[in-house]
């Protein structure tokens, strides 16, 4: 639904851009594809990698590390794990809800759901090309801290 | 030397897929499956985004940019900032090109670090899909948290980071600030104010520096800078 108004606002733009002026548009189509290729090549190699990796690990090393006894060090599991994984978000959450089922920690998976989406792995060699080293160790390290802090205050509250 | 370092890593997969594919054939193909889901994901949501940051590039001047999600926007670019990112689709790796755009184009590190943490995890639609599958209660607290959260972090890694020095690392923005470069007379001269015309090229391209500020050959360098940059 949302990749689809994004589809829908990226065309209208486009199309508004070639009517007031052709040799712009171009132009930016020319920077869109020339990222579009680099995304592209940077990121599938470590993707069929982590892909191969994670098919690899037995199911029941993940139960047994987020279900662990400690509350912290399954915290610290969850957020490790979703660190390397790359998975649509649709995917995340029918694959946590069942992750909860067999026995994994709510502090695992509230920091498991937080790094899946705000700290990359796969990814950090194509945030390391648009923003740089400093700021892409920064920022994963400093969300991966963050996750955290917000893992433990949701068993705080809930 | 770099590019034969980018596809080593396709070299060392293929030879893994192989060794799999002859060990276990159920293995390969679910390894396959999971890579196929993401990358369905990434072939849908990546070229729209292109597209907008293209545009946003090419249309948008950099004052602009600067006034609402420069250092000082103040509370107002932050909440643009988190309203940028949680109405945009896609998985975080398809805000880099776009944020890394209103970056260099004015945005302070602060806000850059907003939109890119709440396009990650503070979207409506995940909110739903979030609390269907792990209750409401779990998905409310953890948006609950993770808003507050997110503004801290910006102000450390605010803190923590220069624009500049940050700008500087951009291995793929350095050929632009060269273009302007190549403009000035290269006599180092630091009539303009800075100590060398690289600092003076720097100080255009990121800080929205005037053009007119060089001493040698004024009219000259104003013109074909401000062509090059209106142009881009």
């Amino acid at each position: 639904m949302g990749t689809i108004i994004l589809m829908g606002v990226a065309l209208t733009l486009l199309l508004i851009s070639f009517f007031k002026n052709r040799k712009k548009t171009k132009k930016s189509i020319m920077v869109a594809k020339k990222m579009l290729v680099e995304t592209v090549i940077n990121v599938t190699g470590l993707l069929l990698l982590i892909s191969l990796i994670l098919t690899l690990i037995p199911d029941e090393l993940i139960k047994s590390l987020l279900g662990n006894s400690s509350m912290f060090l399954s915290g610290l599991y969850g957020a490790m794990i979703g660190t390397v994984t790359i998975i649509p978000a649709f995917v995340a959450f029918p694959l946590a809800n069942s992750m909860m089922g067999s026995g994994a920690n709510l502090v695992a998976i509230a920091a498991f759901i937080t790094t899946l989406t705000m700290v990359g792995f796969v990814t950090l060699p194509i945030e390391i090309e648009h923003f740089g080293k400093k700021f892409a160790f920064y920022r994963n390290g400093l969300s991966f801290v963050l996750a955290l802090f917000i893992a433990f205050g949701m068993v705080i509250i809930l | 030397m770099k590019k034969n370092k980018k596809f080593k890593i396709y070299f060392v997969v293929l030879i893994l897929y192989v060794i799999v594919f002859f060990i276990s054939r159920e293995k390969f193909f679910e390894a396959i499956n999971s890579f196929y889901l993401v990358l369905k994901d990434m072939i849908q949501v990546l070229p729209p985004v292109m597209i907008l940051s293209g545009l946003i590039s090419v249309w948008v001047p950099k004052e602009i940019i600067t006034k609402n999600f420069g250092k000082s926007s103040g509370f107002k670019g932050k909440l643009i900032s988190i309203f940028i990112g949680s109405v945009s689709a896609g998985p975080i790796y398809a805000a880099f090109p776009l944020t890394q755009t209103l970056l260099y184009k004015g945005a302070s590190i602060e806000n850059t670090i907003i939109i890119l943490s709440s396009w990650a995890v503070m979207k409506v639609p995940m909110l739903i899909v979030e609390s269907k599958f792990l209750g409401l209660p779990f998905a409310v607290s953890r948006y609950l948290l993770t808003l507050p959260g997110i503004l801290i972090m910006a102000y450390f890694a605010n803190r923590l980071l220069s624009r500049k020095e940050v700008l500087d690392s951009i291995d793929s923005l350095s050929g632009r600030v060269l273009e302007i470069e190549e403009i000035l007379p290269g006599f180092n001269c630091s009539g303009c104010g800075y100590s060398d015309c690289s600092e003076y090229a720097k100080a255009i391209f990121y800080e929205n520096e005037i053009a007119s500020k060089c001493v040698k050959q004024k009219e000259e360098v104003n013109f074909k800078i401000n062509e090059l940059l209106n142009e881009e």
